[in-house]
Order: structure tokens, then sequence, then C-alpha cells
């Protein structure tokens, strides 16, 4: 370096010259292997040794670096959905990434992708990597290839929409996919779904065959009674338990012991003066208490159909209810049954005998509605929350449950409800945030405005989640996009 | 509620501040202040490299402001409430930027800075804006006192210089130690070895090499093991290269003489910078493709915001970087801008044989955010690597420069990912810490853009692909 005449090289060295001899010394070290005397150095002290490692390292910088001999073939995932409008990007990622937020803006997220067909952009996927995880079957091929990325090629599958699934693809999709494509063919047609089932119901696991099972109760006919047969030596129990139930309900099979237990709890007794009416009441085992008398009520009457209930007790369904009357347990565990068995009809004439079935079911720890489908799990929630009309409760609880077991938006009425009853002003200031974000998600789109304008009474500190996730909803629905 | 003189009053820390906000009450100092939606946000330039970006909701008065200051509020947020709450200069409506939207979606809750309580048992003057119309006493220059402070200046610098030469001589006796022991030892010690002959750089007033070793460690151990031994051959080379570049300076071009001082730490001052009459200036549109922050082991975080030029005209550099230096307890993470925006400025560079690093001397217009693609140069990945091995040979110490392609797909080789050239051949291993965020690149094709090469890994910084702009996070 530099114009010094006298820095001239003893010996021209070449580069190989330089990693053979030069590298290996200044790697194992000079006292170990001696450097060459290659450089004379500024500082004949040095020995040129200084001199040497700039030049090495030098010579490092100006290799290239090596490319790999071969690189991975990206498998092609088929995605007809649209991806979502580039205005809403950046505030998808902010409100999916923000901290101190519940999941119910993420909830409604997610279900509004599935129903619009819409997807995340590719290129948000790492940054919104939890929520990906957390809904890939709503978020379409893409999405569901990149929440797999890390499983190993067993793992994997071959990646369909599920609105593409069709008789040869179905038994290669996720199974709560596959679940619901079957519940979509008992509508259609239930035989055929049920020959389908039929069709790879040996190559089945436990708990897939439980599942496919339960879509069954959607057009459940004496026409699986056959079927419904088979299954009386399958080797899951819960299967076999859930065949009885069905067949129970098409009035066929021998009493279930879960209707038997059921029978020695209910106590039968006259009332009325004129005449006569039956009052049937339950009686809790001794080691019950009442704070968990829900939650067995929900265990013990879990496997018994309304009809077969009714049959048993030789009674009409409605004169059931009607005996029930005065009964809270009991008409808990008809507004239990009636929920299991889709019969919504039944269940709308328990909640007038039991006008806080809402709570009580909360208590018995119920979680799901089963194979129940958007329409019947919205007028489900209109039936338990018809009878508070304008004196809705304000126990967080109660609300967050009742929009994780509908996972829909609340049907219209219900909303209005919220809206005239002025419920945001109830709450509680300090549960304002986790309440905003819970009506938002499940505020009806036509009726978002409302909502908005009664937020902007609070202070942009809690509205500002709610108020972001209703014009991501608004813009969702109104902007779909390129792919 | 709207801001008033004696909300502002109530807000301030001290006079101090009250006294600062009244210097930057001049137009002049605010390229951009804009209003809408209850807010009022502007860019105001500071002594760092990129103007401050403040913002106020005018209904509680919260506020931010990206400047490092300690002081809540600080200056710049006071300055912009008093000129909204005196009505004294234009606020433009505009749409609300993204940067205040982040802000917004981050907010706890409404100011905490109320009106001083009265009943401290000690309360303290508040602070008044009319005691800061008082104007300061002027100074008289004092050509003796002038001729004393130039030549404690001169007598400061040649000790300085004379520290800096005994530095280098210890620097010299250890590096010739670590060869001896050889690279593979070296690298098993690293922390321990480099942190001792760091503090000596630093008290010999060589910060720069002394920060130069320091990080070397952890730069180190981001490499793959066996490639280590060689990458410490190439750090320690280059130190001892700086050294050697700066005892012969007066032999050196110029600007690789100022490459050379710069590496060893003597900083140049904004105010000498922008005093520079032969320093480079480009007067261009500039768009930033890159913000990135380190934590450095002083405590301080090195922001730097990369620039593209976008103008038409063929002035060089077509890159320049904005280095900021904020204390990590300030929690601030990025400069000012963000990606995307686009500046109306003319750069001013610090002198170099490869000049990167600048300072906005003027700034023409307040940035703006452009979704317009990124124009890059119509050169393949290998031949815009070849123009790094030629600055490489003007500069051996060069650090981290911009790369541009086109045409170019990012690939996996197990889980390492590659940007590759597929018509030369030639490909870059991406950095690791993108090994998720570039993944979707992967399966969309080929794809134009511009990243940062450090000598060891790419860092993707911008890509125009099939499906839009692609952006490092």
């Amino acid at each position: 370096m530099g114009r010094d005449a006298t820095r001239t090289l003893g010996v021209l060295m070449n580069r190989t010259t330089l990693y053979a001899t030069v590298l290996p010394s200044l790697l194992a070290g000079t006292s170990r292997y001696a450097l060459p005397e290659l450089v004379r150095p500024a500082n004949p002290s040095s020995h040129g040794v200084l001199e040497m490692l700039s030049l090495m390292g030098q010579a490092l910088r100006f290799e290239r670096p090596a490319a790999p001999d071969s690189f991975i073939v990206e498998q092609e995932i088929k995605d007809e959905r649209k991806i979502v409008a580039d205005n809403l990007r950046r505030p998808l990622i902010r409100l999916l990434t923000a901290k101190n937020v519940t999941d119910h803006p993420a909830r409604a997220l997610a279900r509004s992708f599935d129903l619009l067909r819409l997807r995340p952009h590719p290129f948000d996927l790492p940054s919104i990597d939890a929520f990906v995880r957390s809904n890939a079957e709503r978020l379409g091929p893409t999405a569901q290839h990149w929440s797999d990325r890390q499983k190993s090629d067993a793992e994997t599958q071959s990646y369909f929409d599920p609105e593409l699934l069709d008789e040869s693809s179905w038994a290669h999709a996720t199974l709560s996919r596959r679940v619901a494509y079957l519940e979509q063919r008992r509508r259609d047609g239930a035989d055929a779904a049920r020959t389908l089932l039929e069709s790879t119901w040996a190559q089945e696991s436990a708990d897939a065959r439980f599942r496919l099972l339960e879509t069954l109760q959607t057009g459940l006919s004496t026409t699986d009674q056959p079927f419904l047969n088979t299954l009386e030596k399958d080797r899951a129990p819960r299967v076999r338990a859930l065949a009885a139930k069905f067949l129970a309900r098409l009035g066929a099979g021998g009493e279930s012991p879960a209707l038997h237990a059921c029978l020695e709890r209910i106590k039968q007794s006259k009332s009325g003066l004129i005449r006569k009416h039956i009052a049937l009441q339950i009686e809790l085992p001794a080691n019950v208490k009442d704070q968990t008398a829900s939650r067995w009520i929900l265990q013990a009457f879990a496997d018994v159909s309304f009809r077969e209930l009714a049959g048993a007790v030789r009674l009409e369904e409605e004169e059931l209810i009607a005996a029930a009357a005065k009964d809270e347990p009991l008409l808990l565990a008809l507004a239990l049954i009636a929920t299991s068995d889709l019969r919504l009809d039944l269940l709308e004439l328990v909640v007038a005998h039991l006008p806080n079935a809402w709570e009580k079911i909360v208590e018995s720890g119920l979680d799901t509605l089963g194979t129940m489908g958007e329409s019947q799990r919205q007028c489900w929630q209109e039936i338990v929350v018809h009878p508070y009309r304008k004196d809705l409760p304000t126990i967080y609880h109660l609300w967050d449950w009742l929009q994780r077991i509908i996972d829909a938006q609340a049907p219209a009425s219900v909303m209005s409800t919220v809206l005239h009853a002025k419920l945001l002003k109830k709450i509680p200031e300090h549960e304002c945030a986790v309440w905003f974000e819970l009506l938002a998600a499940m505020c009806p789109a036509a009726q978002r405005q409302e909502l908005r304008q009664q937020l902007a009474d609070f202070d942009q500190s809690v509205t500002v989640t709610p108020v972001v996730l209703l014009d991501i909803l608004d813009g969702m629905e109104n902007n779909r996009t390129h792919d | 509620m709207s801001l008033t003189l004696e909300r502002i009053e109530a807000l301030a820390p001290d006079q101090v501040s009250l006294a600062a906000a009244r210097k930057l009450l001049k137009p002049s100092s605010w390229p951009t202040l804009a209003e809408g939606d209850g807010l009022v946000w502007g860019e105001c330039q500071g002594s760092g490299a990129t103007p401050y970006r403040v913002v106020v909701n005018e209904a509680d008065a919260g506020y931010k402001c990206t400047c490092p200051s300690r002081k809540f509020p600080c200056k710049h947020s006071l300055a912009l409430m008093w000129m909204r709450a005196e009505k004294s200069s234009a606020f433009v409506s505009a749409p609300v930027p993204d940067w205040v939207k982040d802000w917004l979606s981050r907010r706890r809750g409404a100011s905490s800075a109320a009106a001083k309580d009265e009943d401290e048992a000690q309360p303290k003057a508040r602070p008044s804006i009319r005691l800061t119309e008082i104007p300061e006493a002027p100074t008289t220059a004092d050509p003796k006192a002038e001729q004393r402070a130039a030549a404690t200046r001169e007598r400061n610098r040649l000790e300085r210089e004379a520290a800096v030469i005994a530095g280098l001589d210890d620097l010299d006796t250890w590096l010739s130690d670590q060869v001896q022991h050889g690279m593979a030892n070296f690298v098993a010690q690293a922390a321990q070895v480099c942190r001792t002959i760091a503090q000596r750089l630093v008290d010999a007033k060589a910060p720069g090499l002394a920060g130069r070793l320091d990080a070397l460690p952890t730069r180190l151990f981001t490499l793959p093991g066996p490639v280590r031994p060689s990458a410490a051959i190439r750090e320690l080379g280059q130190v001892h290269l700086i050294s050697q570049a700066y005892r012969r300076a007066s032999e050196l071009p110029e600007l690789l003489a100022a490459d050379a001082r710069q590496a060893v730490g003597w900083t140049i001052t904004r105010e000498t910078l922008l005093s520079d009459s032969g320093a480079l200036r480009v007067n261009a549109k500039w768009r930033v493709f890159a913000v990135l922050s380190e934590a450095q082991p002083d405590r301080l975080r090195r922001v730097e915001t990369w620039l593209w030029c976008e103008s038409d005209s063929d002035s060089t550099p077509s890159c320049g970087v904005l280095i900021d230096f904020v204390p990590i307890s300030t929690g601030a993470a990025t400069g000012g801008y963000l990606v995307g925006d686009q500046i109306d400025a003319q750069l001013i560079f610090y002198r170099s044989s490869i000049p990167l690093r600048a300072q906005i001397m003027t700034l023409n217009k307040g940035a703006e955010h452009s979704s317009e693609p990124l124009a890059v140069p119509a050169e393949g990945l290998r031949a815009s690597y070849a123009q790094y091995e030629r600055a490489l040979a003007q500069l051996p110490w060069l650090g981290t420069i911009p790369l541009t392609f086109r045409s170019a797909n990012v690939r996996r080789n197990g889980e390492q990912l590659y940007i590759d050239d597929d018509e030369s051949g030639f490909s870059l291993p991406l950095h690791t810490s993108q090994a998720t965020h570039a993944l979707p690149l992967a399966s969309v094709g080929p794809i134009d853009g511009i990243g940062l090469w450090n000598g060891y890994e790419f860092t993707l910084a911008w890509a125009e692909t099939q499906l839009g702009p692609w952006v490092c996070s």
C-alpha cells in the first residue's frame, strides 16, 4: 500500500501459494506453522506477519461466494382465492400483531377470509404467522402450505381449497374440512353422503370416525339405520355411544344405559287441583353440589335424545317440556338435549320456562354446538338472548362464551338489542377495551356504522382496535381484489 | 379540546424546553406541517441525519417524536403544539400517513402529562411562554479568547494524534499475538481478547477501531462455525490495513486518507460537513429502501436509513445512507423515515473513496410515501457484484454496500435462502435473519430489487415481484 518504492515484494506471490502456505499458518498459528518469508516488511522485527494477515484477508474478501450444487424445487400451490386489498394489508398486520388484544378480532377476520374466499397476501404470512397457524384452514391453500412448512413430507398433504373438494379429493383434506364437506353433502343428499362416508370408514382413525359420524345428525333417517347397526361393535366406545344415540332417535335399538341412568334421577309427581298435571324433576346425586349441578347435568344427559326421553316418560315432546316447567335443572337438561338434537323449536319452548337458559348453559360447560350450521347457530343465539330483552347481562364472560360457541356474526336482532339497550354505556370502564373488541367482532355488516357512532363517545385508546377491525371487515367485504 | 398556550405551559417539563421550542417556531424548520382527523404532524430537521417526525393529538395532547430526547414532551412536540395553538403556520390538510397510524395503533391512552399538581410539597416554577420572549444577552466576540480556544483545540488534536499512534502500536502487538496463536484459538476467545484491546483503543481515542473490534465477536458468531476462522483473518486483516493507512495517510489519495481517519474514529460534525465546500452534494429525489437498526455495545442504537436516487440524472452516487445514533434507553428502534418514503432533498456526502454516508443538507419537501415501483438498473446480480469488487479495490475496508439486480430468484438449499441469478449461475446467500420473512419470495418467480451486501450475507431490502413489492421488515 502506498508509494514506498522500497517495499517491494521479495517474491512474486500467486494465489495458490498464498492459500497453500499463508492461510494454514494463519489458521493454526505462526507458533505452530511459521509463515514463509515472502514479504519484506516495513518493520523487520515483525517478519511481515501483519502484512501477510492483511494480504490473506483481502484475498479472502475477493473470493466469490460458492453457489450450492442444487436448489429445492418449490411445491406449486393452486390457490384460487383472491388476495386481500393492498390498503388493508398494513392495518391487518397491525391488528393481528398488536399486544393486549383479545382473540375476537382474529377470529372475526379468519371467518371473513373464509366466507369471502379471500386470502392474506403471501408476503404478509411471516408477519402474521401466529394467526396463520391458528386459522390456516380458513385462509386458503397458500396459508395452509405456509403453516405446514416445517412438517415433514409425510405429514403434509395436498392442499385443496374446501370449495374445490369433491368425491375424489375429499379424503385427502384435513379432518375439519372433511367434516364440513360431509355436512354440506348431508344437506344436499343424505344417502349419497353416507355412502361416501362408508367408502372410507374402515381406514379412519377413532377420532375421525366420531367426528364424521356426527354429520349423520343432519338429515338423520331410517335409511341410515343399517349403517348405524354395524357400529354396535365399533372399537371406539364413543362411536358406539353416538351410534346408539342416533338409533334411539330413530326409535330403533334398545334402551341405552345413559337413558336408564337419567330416568333413575327423574322423579314424577302429579300437581294441580282440578286437572292433574304430571310434574317432573331431577333428583341430583348427593355428591353433586349446587355449583357443579349444571356440569353434572351436561354429562348425564349428553347421550340422551329428546325423543327417547319423551318416549321413556310416555309424554309428547311438548308435554315433557311442560312437565319440567317448575324444575330448573330438568329444564336445563332439556335445553341441552334440544341443542344437541338440533331441535331449535323445542329449545324455544324450553327457554320460555327458563329465561336464564343462556347463563345456565354456560355454567354447564357446553363448549360446542356440534354440527349446527351457521344460520342454525345464529338462530340458537337469538333464542337464548331474546328473554333478556333490553336487560342484557353485562358479564363479559357470558358474551365471550357466546361469541366463541356461535363463531359467527350475531344475528341482526341480537345486535339491535345490544345497540338500542346502549349496552356499551353499561359496561364497567375498566373492561371497555375487551368488550368493544368482542362487539366489533360479532357485529353484522349492516349495523357497523351504528356501532361506530356509539364507540365515538369513548376514549380513542379503547376504541382504536374495534374501529380498525370494523374498517377492515368493511374493506374486505367491499374490496375483493386481484390475484 | 384544542391546544392552548396554557396547556402547553402545563405540559412543558421545564423552562429550558420551552425556550428551545421557541427556536423551532420558524416554518423553515418544518418542511412538513399537516393536519387531519384531529391530529397534527410534521417533520423537523434536527441535528441528526434524518429529520424528526412529530405528531400531536389535539383532543388529548398526546404526542410522539422520533428524536432521542429524554424530555417529555420534547422541544419538537412543544413547538408543534405551539404553532398549532397560535395558528402561526399553515397546516396542510392531508390523509393521515402510515407512520402516524402506527403510533395511533400503539397508543395506550391519553397523555398522562396533566397540569402540574399545585399541592406538591416543593412546587416548581411553572414554565412560562412569556419568559421565553425575554431576549438572551448578546455575546461580543473576543479575539484573544478565540485565539486561545484555537490553540487549545490544536493542542488537543496533537495530543489525540499521539495517543492514537500509541494505541495503534499496541494494536500491532495485539494482532501479532493473535496471529501467533492462530485464528481458531482467536475465535474461541474472541469475546475476551477483543474487549481488552477495544478498551485500550478507547483510551487511545480511536473509538472507530475500538467499536469495530468490540463488535467483532458478535459478527463472527452470526456466521457458520466452519467459516469463522477465515472470517477472523478477513476482519483482523482489515483492522491492520486501517491502522497502516492511518499512519501513512500523507502517502495516500486524499479520500482514502479521509476514510482511514473516519475508520479510526475521527468524527466530523454536521456543521463542519455542511461548511465543507468540497463535499459531494447531490440534489435529487430519494426513496427509502431500507431502515436497519442495531444495538451497539456502547448502549447506543445505530439506525441506518438507506436511500436510492430516483432522479433521472446520472449523478453519482446512486445510493446514500443516513446514520443516526440514539440512546437505547429511549426505546426508539427506527429513524424518522419508513421504507417507501420519498424524500426530495439535497444530500451532502462525507468525503470517501466510495461515498455512501450522507446527511440531509436541505429538505426541499417533506417526505411522502410513494407506491411507485422501485426502478433499478438493468443489470444482473453478477454485474452488480462486480461493481462491489471494484469498490473494494478502492476502499479495502469497505463495509456494507447496496447491490441491485434484475430477474433473480430466491431459492432454497436446505434452510438457507439464496438470491440466484439464473442466467449467470451466480448466487449470494441471504442473511439468516431473513430465512422466514423472505421465504414467500421463493414461490413468486423472478424478481428485481436491491439489498445490502456485507461481504458475507446479502440482506434483501426491496423486491419488485408479480405480486407487488416486498420489503424487508
